[in-house]
């Protein structure tokens, strides 16, 4: 599991995930995701399209970051998911709650 | 032509033994002629099972033992997963209520969703050695 973080402007962060979101994949990107993240109360972006596989370990992580940044009033937005792991997002309806969008452009302006 | 070979995997409950585990069952499914859902499918029940068993199946720290066997058939895969861990049916588990919002959103119980939704069938039982035994099929050419 890979992670690049890229200055998107406008004060949002673009983090572009390649591998797989199992459990081995979590157990290397957890806690470098969060500490890029969470003490800054990013506005992130998160780039799934080099991702996978998803699930719900990567669910989980998903959800507990997007609360933490959201304490500090930051924001988690999803984008690029391919099917299968939109799949995946969609059988939990994590989707309602973490904003999933198409691309980096509607991530970057996701409200809710 | 459907390749027609069981591959069984005997290891320790560990995050370590689960990744090792993982890599020679994805090994075994490429040489599989999966659709990509169904390979998804299968990876998926593999995932959430095993997870479940490394984090919650050891009720006194011991090491669980594990052992998973993948069986091809014409029209189905099995997945079979047998562990000396604490008894645990996963059929019995509710599946958690869709969130309302972050902050109310638990973090748990999308492991059983996710197994139940990818499988076309559970069979579960509690052996007489003290073993849980889940069986998983997957049907080919899943929709």
């Amino acid at each position: 599991m890979q992670l690049q973080v890229k200055d998107a402007g406008d004060g949002i962060v673009n983090v572009s995930l390649t591998g797989r979101l199992d459990t081995p994949g979590i157990d290397n990107i957890e806690t470098l995701l969060t500490a890029h993240l969470v003490p800054r109360g990013a506005r992130a972006i998160l780039d799934l399209s080099q991702v996978a596989f998803l699930g719900s370990g990567g669910i989980r992580m998903f959800i507990t970051i997007a609360r933490a940044l959201g304490r500090k009033g930051g924001k988690l937005v999803l984008y690029g998911a391919q099917p299968l792991v939109a799949q995946v997002l969609e059988t939990t309806s994590s989707n309602d709650i973490v904003p999933v969008r198409s691309d980096a452009a509607a991530a970057a302006v996701a409200r809710d | 032509m459907v390749r027609s070979q069981r591959l069984e995997i005997r290891f320790p409950g560990t995050h370590d033994g689960f990744a090792q585990a993982f890599l020679r069952l994805r090994g075994a499914l490429d040489a599989e002629r999966l659709d990509a859902a169904l390979r998804y499918n299968a990876e998926l029940v593999f995932e959430e099972i095993v997870a479940n068993i490394v984090n919650h199946g050891a009720a006194d720290g011991r090491e669980v033992d594990v052992r998973c066997t993948l069986e091809p058939r014409p029209d189905s895969i099995i997945l079979t997963f047998e562990d000396d861990g604490v008894p645990f049916d996963p059929r019995r588990h509710p599946d958690p209520s869709s969130p309302r919002s972050l902050e109310e959103a638990k973090v748990g119980g999308f492991d059983l969703m996710l197994m139940r939704r990818a499988a076309s069938s559970l069979d579960y039982v509690r052996t007489a050695a003290g073993r849980n035994q889940l069986s998983v099929k997957l049907q080919r050419n899943c929709p």
